[in-house]
């Protein structure tokens, strides 16, 4: 791998033109990437989902060069009906549009990354990869006292002939004071095989409140890891919601730092998953100062032999007092192979704090069923009912009645 | 209508009814009073297709046998049992609940399905009769509704889906005297010389306002005896324990 990893990286410096500083910048996060390689099973955040093997037995060898001279032709059938929205359209890795039409162009700022500070230093070699790799990255600036007028819909497509490949994203955000901003992102794969790495970062200033949306649900046979690094200040309120389902691997990892007194995280998730898909959420949210707020609500799903796993940390540093930290993992496993893990973990070093966390798991309730059937219902109408009774809390979560209402229809949950 | 002969049920090897016979005609109203474990609810449950018991015996429903029939499809053809403890369905709404229930019946006679404001307006009917507070037709299914109003619930479902056999598996338990005048009126206003109900109970009471055609006494799995209203007040004054 390290040849070729090597060899594809010397053909992307030939055919781009990035700064010497940059190519600098991104030869030290390639030889970070080779010295430590895929994650394992051996490290402990990798260790119910071992993305080395799970690239190498469903994919095999990687290649990480991908010609992005050309632009690709945008699908327009693919954007979301029946909600207005601002997009930006990724395609096979490349940035293709950046469309903020419905806002006033003063108060949204996009950057090139060559005007950016690269002083990214993360403990995580998927994050050196996308580093190294990354073709072209942004940082979208909301500018201060502006609240979007529409969401902004990310959409990650790729093409059927993109086989084999290593895709890296990368996006930056910076929610100036008293901004506020509502963003989904959607997958929309035709490719097979490929191995995408997303990388988003968010600065949420004081009085911020970012809505974050993340649909997975076309089905598709591809593995992929999004990391989402949240930074908090005074006030702000970062919501995230993660519909977990269509792709046969994906870890979304959630770091979030509470930054800043009476900021809040909120982090919901549905993994509905069948056949052989493995999902996981790792959450990671750190209370760094007194009087912030977290809430973490996940459900799954499970048919067939496919398998979720939650892994969800609250850090509660020494100054953090005041800390009020809520999790809760459900599921419901509708095959006797299918599987969940859930790893809870409180880490506290303040005294005055209220943490909780539970997690369960289960069939469908036999008694349910069967009150249900005494009403006349079939076998698949309750089993149904109560499905989405379950699943129902969550989307009830998210605060935006529009997109709530736009999930609700994408996943088939009912009021 | 049912014709119930020589049913024997165990569960986990433990004998619970022994050779119970029972005929219900249409019209009629019978109650079944017994002590605890005497193997009422067990009656209601297999009444209704709760599986998990092994059973012999014969149980006809308009001469039809019961145990070739599925749970959903004794509800097609209008057995109803009203829950001794009604369960909580979080995230399912009441009334999509009942309208889902109503039209998945009405579609297996043939009928044809209730569109929403059809459906609308019954349940409001319905919901009024029995004095059952609309606004909590639009939450969760029984979901924080106190002892009272779950049995009230069961009792609406009945009266929405019109069924021919209702089975009351104690429903007056937990009801305060309002509540069991209620309960017992939305009975009564079911009685057609068509619908016929079984009316399992520990007490007396409910009987006061629902009239019984006929009343046995369930122990250890038997009836040990039947009889007209009076052997309910015979019983009360008695008690289980020296009926014998």
């Amino acid at each position: 791998m390290e040849k070729q990893l090597k060899n594809d990286f010397e053909k992307i410096i030939k055919t781009t033109n990035f700064s010497k500083e940059t190519i600098k910048i991104k030869e030290n996060h390639l030889n970070q990437f080779i010295a430590t390689g895929f994650p394992n099973r051996k490290l402990e955040n990798w260790k119910f989902s071992d993305i080395n093997q799970i690239i190498k037995k469903n994919i095999g060898d990687l290649g990480f060069y991908n010609d992005y001279s050309f632009a690709n032709k945008i699908d327009p059938s693919i954007f979301i009906d029946g909600i207005e929205h601002n997009k930006i359209v990724f395609i096979n890795g490349r940035i293709e549009k950046i469309d903020f039409t419905y806002e006033d162009i003063n108060k949204i700022e996009i950057l090139d990354q060559d005007q950016l500070e690269n002083s990214i230093k993360y403990d995580n070699s998927l994050i050196s990869l996308n580093s190294a790799f990354t073709n072209k990255y942004y940082k979208i600036v909301v500018k201060e006292n502006y609240s979007l007028k529409k969401p902004l819909i990310i959409y990650q497509t790729s093409t059927k002939n993109l086989k084999y490949k290593n895709i890296n994203l990368r996006l930056d955000f910076l929610l100036e004071n008293n901004s506020c901003l509502k963003l989904i992102e959607i997958s929309d794969d035709n490719s097979r095989k490929n191995f995408t790495n997303t990388f988003f970062n968010f600065e949420l200033k004081k009085h911020t409140i970012l809505k974050n949306y993340k649909i997975d649900k076309k089905i598709n046979d591809n593995i992929k890891y999004s990391f989402n690094n949240i930074q908090q200040d005074t006030n702000s309120i970062s919501e995230t919601f993660i519909l977990s389902s269509g792709s046969n691997f994906i870890k979304n990892e959630i770091n979030c730092n509470l930054n800043g007194k009476y900021s809040s995280a909120f982090i919901n998730g549905i993994f509905s998953l069948k056949n052989h898909s493995h999902h996981e959420i790792r959450t990671s949210v750190n209370h760094l100062i007194d009087n912030t707020k977290s809430y973490q609500l996940i459900k799954s799903v499970l048919d067939d032999n496919s398998k979720s796993v939650y892994q969800g940390k609250i850090f509660v540093n020494s100054k953090a007092q005041k800390t009020d930290g809520y999790q809760l993992s459900k599921a419901v496993l509708l095959n006797e192979n299918s599987e969940f893990n859930a790893k809870p973990e409180l880490e506290i070093y303040a005294d005055d704090v209220k943490c909780s966390h539970g997690s369960s798991s289960g069939n469908l309730n036999k008694d349910s069923i069967f009150y249900l059937m005494s009403r006349g219902l079939d076998y698949e109408q309750s089993k149904e009912l109560l499905i989405n009774g379950f699943l129902l809390e969550v989307v009830e979560k998210i605060t935006d009645s529009e997109i709530r209402n736009l999930i609700k229809n994408l996943i088939g949950v009912k009021e | 209508m049912l014709r119930i002969n020589n049913l024997s049920a165990r569960i986990d090897n433990k004998s619970i009814l022994k050779n119970f016979s029972l005929q219900v005609n249409a019209g009629e109203v019978h109650a079944i009073m017994g002590p605890n474990g005497s193997g009422k609810s067990t009656l209601s449950n297999i009444l209704s297709g709760k599986k998990g018991y092994d059973l012999s015996g014969e149980v006809l429903f308009e001469n039809n046998n019961l145990f070739e029939l599925e749970t959903e499809e004794r509800a097609h053809r209008g057995i109803f049992l009203a829950f001794q403890y009604p369960l909580e369905i979080p995230g399912v709404n009441t009334n999509i609940f009942l309208k889902t229930s109503l039209n998945a019946i009405r579609k297996a006679r043939g009928e044809k399905e209730l569109d929403a404001i059809e459906f609308l307006r019954l349940v409001k009917e319905k919901a009024k009769e029995l004095k059952f507070e609309e606004e909590k037709l639009n939450r969760q299914l029984n979901v924080g509704f106190s002892g009272g109003e779950k049995k009230k619930n069961e009792i609406l479902q009945m009266s929405i889906l019109n069924p021919k056999l209702s089975i009351l598996d104690e429903t007056d338990s937990g009801l305060d005297i309002d509540a069991l005048r209620i309960v017992a009126d939305g009975v009564n206003s079911l009685r057609k010389k068509n619908n016929s109900f079984i009316i399992i109970t520990h007490y007396q009471r409910l009987l006061d306002y629902i009239k019984p055609d006929f009343v046995h006494v369930l122990m250890n799995g038997k009836i040990i005896q039947s009889g007209g209203p009076e052997l309910a007040l015979e019983l009360e004054k008695k008690g289980y324990e020296n009926f014998n």
